[in-house]
């Protein structure tokens, strides 16, 4: 089963960005939810080369704006 | 989710064999830990491993004789703490403290699993490299934040 470890950078926000590992590859336009908050994903790209079932990626994500 | 397959999702853990998974399950200890608790503080002895199974942790460095301390990154399911200490023996260089409740993590004593490595070496070389791989993960996360934020 895919493992995807992203990292995660939230531009315009204070957020401090995170690691975490998702069970379900992410994809550009959804959005990830880090605690209560909830963000926008604007870009991905390939951290390092996957290893066994790990990926390893980088999101750019923004705050989803307000309707 | 049991506790095998839960460690099995870790990358520290990757390339292990189920058997081997079971050998560290038997180290673990389930902690909870509520929004705003402690989990590790900064200056500490690293006497403990930490996985995260549920929630997120955050990570913070407070410079000496400053008051609060700035917030690296936080950490979700299936990131370790503490792994550092493993390497270096050194005292914990950040704070560790949930901030979802529950945050649920398993916790290995160093000393234990440093027995278990150098019983198994097996075991030890595929920690230690998946270690390297962390660190690595880690500083090119470090790099991105650099850049991007």
């Amino acid at each position: 089963m895919a493992i995807y470890k992203v990292s995660i950078v939230v531009v315009g926000s204070n957020h401090p960005g995170a690691i975490v590992n998702l069970s379900e590859e992410p994809k550009v336009g959804t959005s990830i939810k880090l605690g209560t908050e909830e963000f926008l994903i604007e870009e991905i790209l390939e951290l390092m080369p996957p290893k066994g079932d790990f990926y390893f990626l980088h999101l750019t994500c923004v705050p989803i704006p307000a309707e | 989710m049991d506790l095998i397959q839960i460690l099995s999702g870790v990358e520290l853990f990757e390339g292990l064999s189920a058997e081997e998974i079971t050998h560290i399950a038997s180290l673990c200890q389930q902690k909870e830990f509520q929004d705003n608790q402690v989990v590790a503080a900064q200056g500490s002895p690293g006497l403990q491993l930490f996985i995260i199974q549920e929630g997120f942790v955050e990570v913070s460095v407070q410079r000496k004789g400053g008051s609060a301390g700035k917030v690296i990154v936080n950490l979700g399911i299936g990131q370790t703490v503490g792994e550092m200490s493993l390497i270096d023996q050194g005292l914990r260089s950040a704070t560790v403290k949930a901030i979802s409740s529950p945050t649920i993590v398993q916790v290995i004593s160093q000393q234990d699993f440093e027995k278990l490595c150098e019983k198994d070496t097996h075991i030890g070389y595929v920690v230690m490299r998946n270690i390297a791989t962390d660190l690595s993960f880690r500083l090119r996360q470090r790099h991105m934040v650099d850049l991007i934020g």
